[in-house]
């Protein structure tokens, strides 16, 4: 139990990323950043939460093959670089079993996923994942 | 500690990536102490993925540049403690993990999208990628100390597995057991062939892979590198040796480009040509690279300056390399951080 309340408040510390992609963004410049900065580029440090919108376009993938033990079962994982709205993000691109179809510039959207489960205590993660918007054969 | 004539070491540094995920062991510096004897030694535990020995290699330079004397540096790593699996998750943890590895990414994920938008970019097919796999094989194949000693065939290379596309089980180098240790001393204190750590450099890329400013070239290499030359006073030219990061076969020859050897966008082909063979315009990973060599994480810029120094000191397998300056390239994640040390052979 001890271990179990080691791992949730970690995961519940970025639900505000996980669940709905708030970035922040430079209250002086406008530069937008996932994950989050506390300073910017600039300098500023007066930095606003800002979601991210749901909507972009695909920039590059692959397909992984030799995966971490925590997603054996989802073997393989495309794993793709997406934009939204020109803050670039990695993650998983699910519901395509044939990516072949794919390719920059495809408009992707964000989902939300099951990310996997923590066999050992039972608890679920969630967070975002994108699919192209018009299917995978598109 | 024989080797380099048995000089008085005041410290150790001592790097490891996994090493409390793999074998259970913090501050390990002070079991090493012990079971070698050095009483009275205190120890520093230095950990940066697998860019942690070249960083301690830095610490250790730094500090007897300001208190002279010697000192031990010291890199083990144990994958194999773990299953491959597990391996994966362990060595995921060095990308930006609560936004990459949460989500499954790994770094050769990241080195596969890297290795295919440089593939678009200048239209090479997987064979041309294959160069760098075939000739670390190659030089493996002629090295004692190599993990792998086959020359392989460009067949057995594209027909291997696929890794994470359009990465292939040769692309990557393999996970191996390791340890390596070195001493520096402020001055030499054996007659011999002595190596000189003449300057080192350290360059930043990105810790979050995707906001990285381009996905076909390397940030942290060329700051790395400009600065060990300056600080070694020898330009580019001079050098003769070089050893790379070459975890992956594109982060191989991306480092070639990155440090100045190679235009971008030209690498696998001087390497099919040759220019980076022995007697070639630099010698590139003649022991054959972490490829041949086997990939030690967190030990793994040990391994590759030590092999650098015994191709200065024309040891076997490298009689005929006659080179006196070499740099060894290490890198934290894929691109997050870089180092290079120069090496220079005195008299
Ligand atoms: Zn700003």
């Amino acid at each position: 139990m001890v271990e179990q309340n080691l791992s949730i408040p970690k995961y519940w510390r970025r639900t505000q990323q996980y669940y709905r992609l708030v970035a922040t963004r430079c209250a002086k410049c406008g530069k937008t950043y996932f994950p989050p900065r506390r300073v910017c580029d600039c300098g500023n440090d007066a930095l606003d939460p800002f979601e991210l919108p749901k909507n972009g376009s695909l920039v590059t993938l692959t397909v992984l093959r030799s995966v971490s033990v925590d997603f054996e079962k989802q073997r393989p994982l495309l794993i793709g670089v997406v934009d939204l709205g020109g803050v670039k993000l990695m993650g998983q691109i699910v519901d395509c079993p044939s990516p072949t179809a794919l390719r920059a510039g495809t408009p992707m959207e964000v989902v939300f996923r099951r990310v996997k489960e923590d066999g050992e205590h039972g608890i679920i993660y969630y967070g975002y994942k994108f699919r192209p918007v018009k299917g995978c054969e598109s | 500690m024989s080797a380099s004539g048995n000089p008085d070491i005041r410290m150790i540094y001592i790097a490891s990536a996994l090493m409390e995920l793999t074998s259970e062991q913090l501050n390990a510096g002070n079991v090493l102490r012990e079971y070698i004897g050095l009483k009275g030694v205190p120890t520093m535990r230095i950990e940066n993925g697998d860019g942690s020995s070249s960083l301690a290699i830095l610490a250790a330079v730094n500090d007897v540049k300001l208190k002279g004397g010697c000192v031990m540096v010291a890199g083990v790593e144990k994958p194999h403690e773990v299953t491959s699996t597990k391996l994966n998750k362990f060595v995921s943890f060095s990308t930006n993990s609560e936004y990459e590895a949460f989500f499954g990414v790994t770094p050769a994920a990241q080195a596969a999208i890297m290795a295919r938008e440089y593939m678009n970019k200048y239209e090479y097919s997987y064979e041309d990628i294959a160069v760098w796999p075939l000739k670390m094989h190659e030089r493996g194949a002629q090295n004692p100390n190599a993990y792998f000693r086959k020359a392989v065939k460009i067949k057995d290379i594209t027909e291997s597995e696929l890794v994470a596309d359009p990465l292939r089980l040769y692309d990557v180098a393999p996970y191996v057991d390791g340890s390596a240790a070195v001493i520096l001393c402020a001055e030499p204190n054996k007659r011999d062939a002595v190596i000189q750590v003449s300057g080192a450099g350290m360059g930043v890329g990105s810790a979050y892979f995707a906001s990285k400013q381009a996905y076909d070239a390397l940030e942290s290499v060329g700051p790395a590198t400009k600065q060990a030359l300056k600080e070694s006073g020898m330009e580019l030219e001079d050098v003769r040796v070089v050893n790379v990061h070459d975890t992956y076969s594109i982060i191989g020859l991306l480092s070639l480009e990155a440090m100045g050897l190679s235009k971008q966008g030209m690498a696998p082909r001087l390497m099919r040509d040759g220019e980076f063979d022995g007697g070639g315009r630099v010698a590139v990973n003649m022991d054959g690279g972490l490829k041949a060599m086997g990939f030690p994480i967190g030990a793994s810029g040990l391994y590759q300056l030590i092999s650098s120094a015994i191709q200065l000191k024309g040891e076997k397998p490298f009689e005929s390399l006659n080179a006196d300056t070499a740099l060894v390239h290490d890198m934290v994640g894929v691109d997050q951080e870089s180092i290079v040390i120069a090496l220079r052979r005195g008299d």
